[in-house]
């Protein structure tokens, strides 16, 4: 077993260092990417609806589609690269890929390690229910049923702020959770714009959004230092939110106009 | 190994557990309770014989036996509110555990009367005893004495199933360890806690049936 663990972190030390022998984080600009005529994007397959495998086994998805037309506005091959949540940044650092689009959210840690665009893509938390309820913030949700998933983002933040006479019912899922809601078991409940433009394509009307509990940008990533590259994509983002080519992408994977303040770009 | 035990989360949150724990003490008590209500005059029609009767019985049975007690919760606590039926998540699960444990008892409790001999009941008729007198003191009662065991063994099977209520959203003893866990990441510690609570339990209600039991069936030696 000792050995075995040893032969891991000889191995796991291997790999960093091939990563920096490969290169230091070096800038990127869009000159060399044309010249060289291949972008590589890096890209998650296990978010869905923003990354996923096709039938085939080939990435797919809202960010394929972004990658897809950012590759093709480039006039370059676009190469998909399939990273995970953990791995994505050290790809782009040890440049495995010259661009992430994917869903990496915009925090500040993370913006030390890479730069970011503006935001191409966005998760919004809301409190969600019944069309009549009047609810327009925390104290409203005074003696109702709110319906969440277990420990998710909309769990923690309604637990923090609402009443204490506020019913919060914990579901193992999302999925369960608006069940509750549709089967009217609930007024309300806590979901993400993901979720509820789900809602309002199979129940028009009648529900709507009460309020915001939280959002989350998502932006495209590069190296540090690659200015160039980052006013490419820039230009680009803000081309595409003009001509509403990226909001057609967001409405066929999501299911629902991109958020207005990704569009604004807040 | 290098898991670093840390049990403070469940310290922390033990009046959430015993919490949980109570509602999962009273659902058991109130099925089980709700349960018996239904198996007794369930088994007494289908041994009857009065064709209808027996043959409502015989479907709520087979219903109940061969369909999942998850689907079953599910589709009284998604499902009945469409029918205009709406329970809370405590109350429908209530409701799902008393429906469910009252089919195998009624099965249960049935054998227990097709054991009893005929001559017994002809005994009865002769010595003037009233319909009901019979079925009280000739049937029912050595019936239950012959499958108590056969009985409590599925209602503290009934108590173990009733983890599973937090599906919807119901705040039993698993709720409050899922809620913990997934707050805390805290996983073998949580669910090693629930694990020894619901054996207590077990053993709880173990010891209670024996001494209900020991009380109630004592006779013909005394009584």
């Amino acid at each position: 077993m000792k050995t075995c663990k040893t032969v891991l972190a000889l191995a796991g030390a291997a790999a960093l260092a091939v990563g920096f022998v490969a290169g230091p984080v070096a800038a990127q600009t869009p000159d060399e990417i044309q010249s060289r005529g291949t972008v590589n994007i890096g890209l998650l397959v296990d978010f869905p609806p923003f990354g996923i495998l096709d039938e085939a086994g080939n990435p797919d998805g809202y960010d394929a589609d972004v990658a897809r037309l950012l590759a093709d506005d480039m006039g370059v091959e676009l190469n998909l690269v399939p990273v995970t949540g953990p791995n994505r940044i050290p790809y782009l650092v040890s440049n495995q890929v010259d661009i992430l689009v994917a869903s990496l959210g915009i925090t500040p840690e993370r913006a030390e390690q890479v730069d970011f665009s503006e935001p191409y893509a966005g998760i919004e938390i809301f409190v969600f229910g019944d069309a009549g309820l009047d609810v327009s913030g925390p104290e409203g949700l005074s003696g109702q049923n709110i319906a969440v998933a277990r420990a998710s983002t909309q769990d923690t933040a309604i637990t923090e702020i609402a009443p204490a006479d506020a019913n919060i019912q914990r579901f193992d899922d999302d999925a369960t959770a608006v069940q509750a809601l549709l089967s009217g078991q609930t007024p309300l409940m806590g979901g993400s714009n993901v979720v509820i433009s789900q809602i309002e394509a199979m129940a028009p009307d009648r529900f709507d959004t009460k309020f915001s509990l939280r959002q989350q940008s998502q932006a495209i990533a590069v190296r540090p230092g690659s200015d160039e590259l980052l006013d490419y994509i820039n230009d680009f983002l803000t081309r595409v939110k003009a001509d509403g080519s990226i909001n057609a992408l967001h409405e066929e994977w999501v299911g629902g106009p991109l958020p207005e303040f990704v569009v604004s770009g807040d | 190994m290098n898991y670093q035990f840390n049990f403070a989360p469940v310290i922390n949150n033990f009046d959430q557990l015993i919490y949980g724990a109570l509602i999962t003490i009273q659902l058991s008590v109130g099925a089980i309770l709700i349960g018996t209500l239904i198996a007794i005059p369930c088994a007494a029609a289908k041994t009857a014989g009065i064709k209808p009767l027996a043959w409502l019985v015989n479907v709520y049975i087979e219903v109940i036996r061969n369909t999942p007690f998850l689907v079953q919760i599910f589709f009284i606590y998604f499902s009945l509110p469409a029918l205009g039926i709406r329970f809370d998540p405590n109350t429908a699960a209530l409701v799902a555990l008393s429906v469910n444990v009252g089919a195998y008892a009624t099965e249960i409790v049935r054998a227990g009367i097709e054991s009893i001999n005929r001559g017994q009941v002809e005994a009865g008729k002769a010595l003037g005893l009233k319909g009901h007198q019979i079925f009280r003191y000739i049937i029912l009662k050595p019936a239950l004495r012959t499958i108590y065991p056969a009985l409590t063994s599925q209602f503290i099977y009934l108590m173990l199933t009733s983890s599973v209520v937090s599906a919807i959203s119901a705040t039993d003893l698993a709720a409050a360890g899922n809620n913990i866990q997934s707050a805390t990441f805290a996983a073998f510690e949580v669910y090693l806690v629930i694990t020894a609570m619901y054996f207590v339990l077990s053993l709880g209600f173990s010891g209670l049936f024996s001494f209900i039991g020991r009380t109630a069936f004592r006779y013909p030696l005394a009584r």
